[in-house]
């Protein structure tokens, strides 16, 4: 068995690597995500994952209804860190698979694999807590740098993980942006991270935090016209039922952490397509607590004041 | 959440758990009760979105979630749930709170037809619980519907919350805390309001917090306390103490506070730092019977 293996196996068990390892895989898989698009070109059979939130044990039962990598071809739709207790397990699980199985699997980035919201969110804290030092927190987030932005499926669905961008109208704007970067806080880039679908809005609508894109139905019908682009596949919002389509069923939003934050009793799903890209939604629930290890502790009651 | 109290203590503090699996106790008269479930699910997140007339609720409503205590010889009813706390937010309609990144959004080109959202994303609401006399059911069939149930009268008072005797560490007979709505603001900060409770010997006390921090802005906690001392006096009354408290970051930055979110994650510590807006105390009488 290589090492490479014996940490997959390692990881599976939800035990961290040294951080010399994480550094070696780090250096590793750089090499190939930076040979990736920013509009990475996927094949079918494939299955589509949503946001994972270091919720390990729950992307363990994933993987059981997903089925194994490489046997099944996986597309991540990002933020798989943050919020969860195992982001660091998590992650790293991912890249080990990339590096191994690199066209098995397919690693986009969410808005959380950024150095700015990671040191809010709780990966920063967790790598802090888990190796006393900063180190696999700064190969981890350099990481995210290389990450693609975005992925065709047979040229067929755009699969992102926030939405549309008024600066983007053709895939190949997208394919124009230089990636290597921090994401920034406004742009191309950001938006494609961060934007909503919207209901109320049919054209583009501003948060009112007034900052961040929210996007209608006529937007999405444009951009899947003009790309020739059956559906769009996005991640980053919450939904109860693990998947939501809006907008006659141009652009689905697909969520992979249930229970989320270990309190919302949401159903996860994972959008199995098909060589012909016939879709079925999977839909799973959190694992067991017992099977989940410390965490589930109660808080002994509190002299609240 | 939840906690295994010890039954000795339970019976020599004349309480009993409740039956049947649910989740709090009886206690001199008092029924108080926690009540849990998930978030909304799309179809009744649309109902409550029509129910409300807005477009728009927070990303996390646990719509079933309550704490409930029953005062069961007067038929008061103090309780706490989400849906009337974002009829107050809907109702007090702050303005919008600009992200620090809105700045620059401004100089930004912007879509030919675009479309300002402006209700208050912060889900800020003035909420403090809620509460009703029930009437008995044979006397709600002969009157009209409003007469029904009476609203409960608080009065503004000068007494205050006795914290001394909430810092004795008495038993803790039951204790809970339950999530009423949260929304992560699209990753700019957190907005919570939470309700616990704690039950002794010798009294009930909780605490309903709302806490914002929109990062980079502002910081906001509303805090609504309850204290009910059992079977002091002729008529023993609830105290309840709201205060708001509410601060910018670049004003903690001017007084040498520093401004690190990671200092933020958590109101309790920090709440002094933050300046107290409004504050009101009031009581309300439980007659020992209707």
């Amino acid at each position: 068995m290589s090492d490479l293996d014996k940490q997959i196996e390692q990881l599976k068990r939800c035990e961290p690597l040294s951080e010399s390892e994480v550094k070696a895989l780090c250096l590793k898989a750089m090499e190939i995500l930076v040979e990736e698009s920013n509009v990475q070109r996927v094949d079918a059979p494939v299955t589509l994952c949503g946001d994972i939130h270091g919720q390990f044990y729950d992307m363990m039962e994933l993987f059981k209804v997903g089925g194994d990598c490489p046997k099944t071809n996986y597309l991540f739709l990002g933020d798989f860190v943050d919020r969860g207790y195992y982001s660091v397990e998590t992650f790293l699980l991912l890249l080990a698979l990339k590096v191994r199985y690199p066209d098995r699997i397919t690693l986009i980035r969410g808005n959380h694999e950024s150095r700015q919201i990671t040191q809010v969110y709780g990966f920063y804290d967790e790598c802090l807590r888990k190796y006393g030092s900063v180190n696999v927190w700064r190969y981890c987030t350099d990481i995210f740098d290389y990450m693609s932005l975005s992925a065709v499926v047979e040229n067929k669905i755009f699969c992102v993980h926030g939405g549309l961008s008024p600066a983007i109208i053709t895939l190949d704007q997208i394919r124009t942006i230089d990636r290597k970067q921090e994401v920034p806080h406004d742009g191309a880039m950001c938006d494609l991270l961060w934007s909503d679908p919207e209901d109320i809005v049919d054209g583009w609508g501003l948060s009112p935090r007034g900052a961040g894109f929210l996007f209608g139905g006529s937007v999405v019908s444009s951009f899947n016209h003009t790309n020739n682009i059956d559906y769009i596949a996005r991640a980053h919002q919450l939904v109860m039922e693990g998947y939501k389509w809006m907008f006659d069923s141009q652009i689905v939003t697909v969520w992979s952490a249930p229970n989320y934050c270990y309190r919302c009793g949401n159903v996860a799903s994972i959008l199995e397509l098909d060589e012909n890209l016939n879709k079925e939604f999977r839909v799973f629930e959190a694992a067991q607590q017992d099977s989940r290890g410390p965490p589930a502790k109660k808080p002994a009651p509190d002299y609240f004041l | 959440m939840e906690t295994e109290v010890d039954k000795e203590i339970l019976k020599s503090a004349g309480a009993e758990l409740l039956p049947n699996g649910r989740k709090g106790l009886r206690i001199h008269d008092w029924e108080i009760e926690t009540i849990r479930g998930t978030i909304l699910t799309s179809l009744a997140h649309e109902q409550w979105e029509e129910k409300l007339k807005t477009s728009h609720l927070p990303e996390m409503v646990f719509g079933e979630n309550a704490l409930v205590l029953k005062h069961l010889g007067s038929k008061t009813k103090i309780h706490f749930n989400a849906f009337d706390a974002l009829a107050g937010w809907k109702q007090e309609g702050l303005p919008p709170v600009e992200v620090p990144a809105a700045a620059k959004w401004k100089f930004r080109s912007k879509p030919s037809q675009q479309v300002i959202l402006d209700y208050d994303y912060t889900f800020t609401t003035p909420y403090c619980g809620s509460g009703v006399v029930e009437k008995d059911q044979e006397t709600v069939g002969e009157k009209s519907k409003t007469e029904g149930e009476g609203s409960l009268k608080w009065e503004n008072c000068e007494e205050q919350i006795d914290l001394a005797a909430l810092s004795l560490k008495e038993p803790i007979l039951f204790y809970d805390e339950v999530v009423l709505y949260e929304d992560e603001l699209a990753d700019n900060g957190v907005s919570l309001l939470t309700v616990k409770v704690r039950v002794m010997p010798s009294s009930w006390f909780l605490l309903l917090r709302f806490w914002l921090r929109v990062d980079g802005v502002l910081m906001r906690l509303r805090e609504t306390r309850m204290h009910y001392v059992f079977g002091k006096g002729e008529t023993p009354t609830v105290l309840r103490e709201s205060c708001w408290r509410e601060t910018t970051f670049k004003s903690l930055s001017a007084k040498g506070y520093p401004v690190d979110l990671a200092v933020y994650s958590d109101p309790g510590p920090i709440s002094q730092r933050l300046p107290v807006i409004k504050q009101i105390t009031q009581k309300l009488k439980i007659p020992h019977k209707v």
